[in-house]
């Protein structure tokens, strides 16, 4: 095997570890996938991980000859679509000892993939967060407020975003926008209003960094998991924040 | 709901000569807007936009209707509603000019507002406790109509808060007796699919994403007919 072999094994996985942390895959998966594929390839994987970026080492299986890379992870958006292609790649690696090029162009046309339209993410948003408020029992016209405070925060979320604000400034203008808007509930002297009022910021709660946070801290990988546990806590506060400012300015009548 | 007429009322009594004068300069920006489109007729309509916003919030909502419960809520909402005009202002998110797509519909939209005080004097009421093209449904179908008619690039901001206000009028036709803001249940849902439909054609991100943007826009189609079912079983 020669070096710059490795070198180029060594430079696909450092993509294929960027993109699955990028995307939100929980870091043991990554490793296991990744040492999967070098498996493949006939070479041995380490990795370690951090939130911001990772390095990793592939080594000829019993020589000498290894390659070392040190990567960022991008913050790319969460994609469960790219969470199971790229797992599933691994496994086809593997089982049919596909060659570096195969997996490569196989790679590429996984992230190659069109990404989510943002409209129909808005109205797939506040559709679940509407279902949300019914599930909390909320009645349908707390159904019918918190679709639309959502369509403002999110739309609100999805603009600020694009224009590149700091994301935990446009997590709490978010909250604010969208709790402000369920709370005209209150004005309308609605049954569950206050259920309208809770569950309109459900849709930026940070579920998938609280999961692997969770499920990374118990596989062992403390460091990244208290990472990302720390980075989910940080967007929680952000939401108080925001809710907090509603809930000051109507329920304490600050006006 | 007689807190609620009686502070429609005292609104009434009180400012008519200054919603008289809002009306004019709105009914002015307008024939302006549509004949001469000149670039500081679109900035004092943003302005006028802002200045009627944050006249419900402050003198509606604030001063005439904080009687009522939770007042302070719609006051902070239409001081959002004027936020996104001020926005808009200074990023120039609207441009204030015609497509050539829904001409009528947008001046019909624009003309709805003066039909509010006829519905009311229909239904057997007399100045001051009747609805005015100055009360907040009102104020937010002629701003949906301008959009309308004037539709190339929205301020899809103020749009959005009309469609929630149009959710907050349905509930109000119920529970306030104001069959009047049909008027902006009717018009917002047509609107909210024909705004959405054109944003999905028209943006540039989405070439290439997912779903299709037939799939897309069947989507909007059947939330919006679902919102319009869920308004029309509640209301009968």
């Amino acid at each position: 095997m020669t070096q710059e072999y490795v070198n180029d094994i060594a430079d696909f996985i450092s993509g294929y570890v960027s993109h699955m942390l990028g995307a939100g895959v929980h870091t043991s998966r990554v490793v296991r996938n990744s040492k999967r594929i070098g498996e493949a390839l006939g070479t041995d994987v380490r990795i370690h991980t951090s939130q911001k970026t990772a390095t990793l080492t592939v080594c000829e299986k019993g020589g000498k000859t290894m390659s070392t890379r040190v990567l960022d992870i991008p913050g790319l958006p969460i994609s469960f679509e790219w969470n199971a292609d790229l797992s599933a790649l691994s496994w086809a690696a593997y089982d049919n000892d596909m060659s570096l090029d195969a997996i490569r162009h196989k790679f590429e046309e996984i992230v190659a993939k069109p990404k989510m339209n943002p409209w129909f993410v808005l109205f797939m948003a506040a559709l679940a967060n509407a279902s949300f408020c019914r599930l909390f029992g909320g009645d349908i016209w707390a159904m019918l407020i918190v679709f639309t405070s959502t369509l403002v925060g999110f739309f609100t979320r999805q603009h600020l975003t694009r224009r590149g604000v700091n994301h935990y400034i446009v997590f709490i203008v978010s909250a604010f926008v969208a709790s402000l808007c369920a709370s005209s509930a209150l004005a309308l002297g609605l049954n569950t209003a206050e259920i309208a009022l809770a569950t309109s910021v459900l849709y930026l709660v940070p579920g998938v960094p609280l999961i692997n946070g969770v499920i990374d801290i118990t596989d062992g990988h403390i460091q990244i998991g208290i990472s990302r546990l720390v980075n989910a806590l940080m967007l929680i506060v952000c939401i108080a924040i925001g809710m907090s400012a509603t809930l000051m300015l109507v329920k304490d009548s600050l006006l | 709901m007689e807190v609620f007429w009686n502070s429609i009322a005292e609104y009434n009594a009180q400012t008519w000569p200054w919603q008289l004068a809002f009306i004019a300069v709105a009914a002015l920006f307008t024939v302006l807007l549509w004949v001469k489109p000149m670039t500081w007729v679109k900035i004092a309509t943003k302005v006028l936009m802002v200045l009627e916003a944050l006249w419900i919030a402050f003198v509606y909502y604030m001063k005439f209707a904080g009687g009522r419960d939770y007042s302070n809520v719609m006051t902070i909402f239409w001081c959002l509603v004027a936020a996104a005009w001020v926005y808009d202002l200074a990023t120039h998110f609207s441009s204030f000019q015609k497509s050539g797509k829904y001409r009528p519909w947008g001046v019909l939209m624009i003309l709805l507002p003066l039909v509010y005080p006829l519905i009311s004097l229909f239904r057997g009421m007399t100045f001051p406790q009747m609805t005015t093209p100055m009360l907040p449904s009102a104020v937010a179908l002629y701003m949906l109509g301008m959009l309308m008619a004037f539709n190339r690039k929205i301020n899809f901001f103020a749009f959005i808060f009309i469609v929630h206000w149009a959710v907050i009028a349905i509930s109000k036709i119920v529970l306030f007796n104001i069959p009047e803001d049909t008027l902006l249940a009717a018009a917002c849902l047509p609107a909210m699919f024909i705004f959405f439909k054109e944003a999905v054609d028209s943006s540039a991100e989405e070439v290439g994403s997912k779903p299709s943007k037939p799939a897309v826009k069947a989507l909007i189609l059947a939330v919006t007919v679902l919102i319009g079912a869920c308004m029309v079983i509640e209301y009968v």
